[in-house]
């Protein structure tokens, strides 16, 4: 990783620093650098150190691209006069241009010149001098990328050019890395006490992950220092267990999102109609298979449109999962209503049915289905790293759930629908025609469960077996959260998701899953009608 | 005397079932192991071991009839018990391979060494004595049941919550079994079996009497329901499926029936698992998914709830199609098994027996009532067998 | 304390459903031997009451005593109906798929364990008290019948059979003469008159004229609290009795 990243340094100083281009750094006469070069070509590493940091006191603009030509392998000595050139292989000869000057040279034969040797230790070096180098470079981007190799070498040499840079520094994002980086150079030196303890103070402010690898190698020490950093340890690993649990939280919303998603169209079958809906799963493949479809054909007729994919797919997949549920329940279960048991096995027959089906048309494996460039990437949020995915999965849910209570509550459908469930002969009494909103109330909740298809087929794979992943989860969510209650589902899908976050770590995804499982089982011992449990008369006749 | 005894217990349907079962365990293996495979009688050994699977599965079937046709709970979770005593009979068997096994180790299974295990976890021990295995093929998914039963039925958790939560155990061992750090073989399961009691576990001779085992044990299940059915705790049973609170209301304590039928059930279904292990020659942890308990469910729909002979009928003519359709047109069995799911549902819910059953129940009552009242005509009414679930 | 000597004793009892006082401040005594009819219009906690009484609905505060010192709210139906108290309910509910016969056998006082039951076998007392029962409630002709095929009547006669089975102190009969003809009104009166010697019976009912020819006290119930007690002339004369539920 790190190794990477110096790279990555390299890569962006050695496109800037090419020959002849202005740096904005000082200039040295060239008297004073060519002993040093010269230096360079010495018969021990030691000896290239020191002609190293020798170059790097000079500050002169020149020599990062030397001393990166050194790091490349590029620099070279002719044997006969040990004269130091940048050479490029051409041929049997070195293509050969003057370090400090750029000038062409003539190409010297490859026997007879020898490359400069470097080790690890050398290279470390060379990095950090180089960051040294680059502190005070125009260019924002290299001045950060300077300070951050420095905080990793922690080389003290360059306090002093750090000092210099601070002082000059505008922007106050790559003054506080420098910062950083001084005061992990500062605990790498000789430094007094109160000075070190001071650096302290300054890398426990910053990245916590990063100063706990500073601080560590302190903590033995005695007195002063090796207190303060121990104080500074414990602070930071406190600080650390709070992004933790507040990562558990976030990741266990978003899973949770997942749950309210697969379960929220299960809460309106199940909850408000009480019927069980083991196909319930297959209406979230279907939609999932719905966003699959208009993918396809937004690929082959409208390739610009991909990015808008999925919301052409939201209103497609409501209308397909809703129309194969009002099929459902016209055909199926309305014969059915009053006998839960017989409800559960023909709905299961039903989604035998409809997997098969899926699986003669698309084929048994997983299809590709694109995420939009949207959702793709992350972000970062404290010491969190976020997905797009995953918050837009959170966003999405919690729409779903918002829109579907006011449709519930605001529109004549949402209101015929919980006369009708509260009191059917009373509802039929009033003209409502029962058939009807019956027939509608489940289409509704199979075409929400195939909005939710749609944003599942950005994190799981869509096979015909999708659904069958998610029933036994959903069922456990509306019963945990009381059946009959939207908002019951709401706190049980995102607690039951936080739960499993935070039995993860302890025990592992699948046994903390296994343990959510027996929790809920004793859990319903305790609260059979779930968190939020109508209560009454109503309910047991 | 005994004979007498048998008949108070066991009606005449049942009486015919046991005496079938009886002699198919007789016939079945002399016919595979005396005949000559040219005679036409001769039942070839593929064909004992498909047939002792189906009668390991109507045992099953006959254990959540159990629950479901006669006490009205309705199991999605009765595969994790049949499971369970597959796995105690398969670590016997394990245990049997001793040194023969790939890796050679006299004490640990294959799979044990191959995960860089030194020693046999504290479960495995005991499994290398039979006895001790048969007694931990009824005792765990027994235990099991009870425990869970305990919890369930104390609480009143009855009907379709019941039904989740049995798949919500069935599903929560699946993904414990598929674990390798669980010590039962993860992924793989358990296999490679070579003999049982000292028996080639392949040979003909065994495969024979693994069959008979198979159908005495499946007509003492037929024996042991009928006399629990026609007890008056089984009336009891009868009387929760169809009024669980006003059963409560004459003073019966509904839990404790319920938890020891369930736990009865639970023990015959792991019977039929430790009998399906060694003629399958496998267990993994696939017989835990939940998609098997609810399969069960339709061999007993099938058949006829409620009804001792229905699950059997159910399990072996469900089975025989699932054989037939899977190698002749793969692609239509799940259509099938679906379709069935919802026919039996809408148009045979008291399944192929019901029917029957339905027009016999009819006719004795009509003369029930002829003898009673003797000219009035008798008030037809639609259903004489009540309807389960209905007054919950 | 004021329980003793009492047979049922119910004192500050209220329970709410979801915010709904459905018994509000309900207190009720009954005396041993004592037959007392409850009227009261839809919704005045009626059979929220007998909950209370069998154990199915824990009230959420109130005393609750049997005999004048059994705590019925700590004890659940299973055991408050072994503590002799039986119950039946508005709608008739029979064991359907069970005979007549069987439907007495299982109500019959008797060893309740699971135990007992897998080994049970019907004694010739047994056999004998069956036979009574079904005499008493004129189904003895149709010992062989499915409970199913009962008329509405014969099924609410089969449920008090089998509270006579039960052999209870306290009977708690909700609307036993709801669908009922005239007859078979007048006959089921007649034979809770007969019950009422030997034990405490509690009616609910909405049938005056039922209540008339019961001849014994009344309690109306409105909002879940006692309105009126007395007699039935005495009740029906309440002005408030008369505004809530009677009518003008």
């Amino acid at each position: 990783m790190q190794l990477i990243r110096l790279l990555a340094v390299f890569l962006v100083l050695s496109g800037v620093f090419a020959p002849g281009m202005e740096a904005g750094a000082e200039t040295v006469d060239d008297a004073t650098l060519r002993p040093l070069i010269q230096a360079l070509a010495a018969e021990n590493f030691d000896e290239t150190t020191k002609a190293v940091s020798g170059l790097a006191k000079t500050g002169d603009a020149r020599v990062s691209a030397i001393l990166n030509a050194l790091t490349a392998g590029d620099l070279y000595i002719v044997k006969a006069d040990k004269a130091v050139f940048i050479g490029k292989r051409d041929g049997s000869d070195y293509a050969a241009t003057d370090p400090l000057t750029g000038a062409k040279l003539a190409p010297v034969p490859r026997n007879a010149a020898e490359k400069i040797k470097v080790n690890n230790r050398l290279r470390r070096d060379i990095a950090a001098a180089i960051g040294g180098l680059t502190l005070m470079s125009d260019n924002p981007a290299e001045r950060r990328s300077a300070a951050e190799t420095i905080l990793k070498t922690r080389d003290p040499e360059s306090i002093a050019l750090l000092d210099q840079a601070i002082a000059a520094e505008k922007d106050s994002g790559i003054k506080a890395v420098m910062q950083q980086a001084k005061a992990a150079a500062v605990l790498n030196s000789t430094a007094p006490d109160d000075a070190k303890i001071a650096a302290i103070a300054e890398v426990t402010a910053g990245n916590s992950r990063d100063a706990l690898g500073l601080l560590t190698p302190l903590q033995g020490s005695d007195g002063p220092v090796g207190d303060a950093a121990h104080s500074a340890i414990d602070s930071i690993n406190g600080k650390l267990a709070l992004w933790n649990g507040i990562q558990n939280i976030v990741y266990g919303l978003s899973l949770g999102s997942v749950l309210l998603l697969a379960a929220i169209g299960l809460a309106i079958t199940f909850g408000v109609m009480g019927v069980i809906n083991m196909a319930h799963g297959e209406m979230v493949m279907i939609g999932a298979y719905t966003t699959f479809v208009v993918q396809q054909i937004i690929r082959a007729s409208a390739p610009g449109l991909f990015d808008y994919s999925l919301l052409i797919a939201l209103p497609a997949a409501f209308i397909v999962s809703g129309a194969v549920g009002v099929v459902i329940e016209r055909g199926i279960i309305r014969f059915l209503y009053g006998r839960p048991l017989e409800t559960l096995l023909a709905t299961w027959g039903i989604s035998l049915v409809l997997q098969q089906a899926i699986r003669s048309w698309f084929g048994a494996s997983n299809v590709q289905v694109g995420n939009p460039s949207w959702m793709a990437g992350s972000f970062d949020l404290g010491l969190l790293t976020l997905t797009w995915s995953r918050l837009w999965i959170i966003v999405f849910a919690l729409s779903v759930f918002a829109v579907l209570q006011l449709v519930l509550k605001k529109t004549m459908l949402g209101l015929r629908m919980r006369a009708v469930t509260q009191n059917r002969r009373m509802a039929s009494a009033m003209g409502i025609r029962t058939p009807w909103v019956d027939a509608l109330t489940f289409g509704l909740g199979s075409g929400i469960a195939g909005i939710a298809g749609v944003a599942l087929s950005q994190i799981d794979n869509v096979s015909p077996n999708l659904g069958q992943g998610y029933i036994i989860d959903s069922f456990v969510v509306v019963v945990f959260g009381g059946v009959g209650n939207l908002w019951g589902t709401l706190v049980g899908a995102m607690s039951l998701g936080i739960a499993n976050k935070f039995l993860e770590p302890f025990a592992g995804a699948v046994l903390g899953k296994i343990l959510v499982l027996v929790l809920i089982i004793l859990f319903i011992q305790k609260r059979p009608r779930g968190l939020f449990a109508l209560k009454g008369r109503a309910i047991e006749a | 005397m005994i004979t007498q005894w048998f008949f108070t217990h066991v009606d005449r349907r049942g009486a015919i079932v046991i005496a079938l079962l009886v002699a198919l365990a007789c016939l079945v293996p002399l016919s595979n192991l005396l005949l000559p495979p040219t005679s036409a009688l001769h039942v070839p050994t593929y064909l004992v071991s498909l047939i002792g699977k189906y009668l390991t599965y109507a045992l099953l079937a006959v254990a959540l009839d159990l629950v479901w046709g006669f006490c009205g709970i309705l199991s999605l979770g009765h595969g994790a018990f049949f499971a369970l005593g597959g796995y105690a009979m398969g670590m016997y068997l394990m245990r049997q391979i001793g040194p023969r096994g790939v890796y050679a180790d006299p004490v640990l299974p294959d799979f044990m060494v191959f995960l860089n295990w030194k020693e046999l976890p504290w479960f495995w021990h005991g499994f290398n004595h039979f006895w001790f295995a048969a007694l931990m093929v009824v005792l765990v998914p027994g235990i099991l049941a009870f425990g869970f039963g305990w919890l369930a039925f104390r609480s009143r958790v009855t009907g379709v919550y019941l039904s989740i939560i049995t798949q919500a155990l069935t599903y929560a061992l699946l993904l414990a079994f598929f674990r390798n750090d669980m010590g039962f073989g993860g992924n793989n399961g358990l296999t490679d079996f070579k003999d049982i009691l000292g028996f080639n576990i392949q040979a003909d001779s065994t495969r024979s009497m693994l069959f008979a085992a198979t159908a005495l044990f499946l007509a003492l299940a037929v024996f042991v329901t009928s006399f629990i059915v026609r007890s008056k705790l089984g009336k009891v049973l009868v009387g929760v499926r169809d009024a669980e609170s006003r059963m409560r209301f004459l003073g019966y304590r509904v839990d404790r029936y319920k938890l020891f039928v369930w736990t009865v059930s639970a023990m015959m279904a792991g019977i039929a698992g430790a009998l399906y292990v060694p003629q399958v020659g496998i267990i993994n942890p696939s017989e835990f998914e939940p998609a098997n308990s609810i399969e069960a469910v339709i061999w007993v729909a099938v058949g006829g709830r409620g009804t001792i002979i229905g699950p059997i009928l159910g399990a072996v003519l469900v089975n025989f199609g699932k054989t037939y359709f899977t190698a002749a047109f793969p692609e239509i069995w799940l259509f099938a098994l679906g379709a069935l799911f919802i026919l039996v549902t809408l148009f045979l819910p008291k399944g192929i027996l019901g029917l029957y059953g339905t027009w016999e129940t009819k006719r004795k009552d009509r003369i029930a009532r002829k003898r009673s009242e003797p000219g009035s005509p008798a008030t037809e009414r639609a259903t004489p067998i009540a309807e389960p679930q209905a007054a919950e | 304390m004021k329980a003793k000597d009492t047979l049922l004793y119910l004192d500050g009892v209220s329970v709410s459903f979801d915010g709904f006082r459905a018994i509000n401040n309900l207190s009720l005594v009954l005396q041993a031997g004592e037959m007392r009819a409850v009227i009261g219009p839809n919704g005045a906690g009626k059979t929220t009451m007998m909950d209370i009484i069998t154990g199915k609905t824990r009230p959420d505060t109130g005393d609750v005593y049997f005999k004048g010192e059994i705590d019925l709210t700590r004890h659940d139906e299973a055991e408050i109906a072994l503590l002799g108290i039986g119950r039946k309910f508005q709608k008739p509910t029979v064991f359907e798929s069970h005979t007549v016969e069987d439907n007495l056998m299982l109500a019959l006082a008797g060893p309740r364990s699971a135990f007992s039951a897998l080994f049970h076998r019907q004694s010739a007392d047994e056999a004998e008290r069956i036979d009574d029962i079904l005499h008493t409630i004129r189904l003895h002709t149709k010992r062989d019948w499915l409970a199913a095929n009962l008329s509405h009547g014969q099924k609410q006669w089969l449920e008090i059979g089998m509270l006579l089975a039960q052999d209870p102190k306290l009977l708690l009969v909700d609307e036993p003469v709801a669908g009922m003809t005239d007859a078979e009104t007048a006959e089921t009166a007649k034979l809770l008159r007969e019950i009422a010697k030997t034990r405490s019976v509690l009616v609910v009912e909405h049938d005056m004229h039922f209540v008339r020819e019961l001849d014994v006290k009344v309690t109306c119930l409105h909002e879940g609290s006692v309105l009126a007690e007395g007699s039935l002339d005495y009740v029906s004369n309440d002005q408030r009795v008369i505004e809530v539920y009677l009518g003008r």
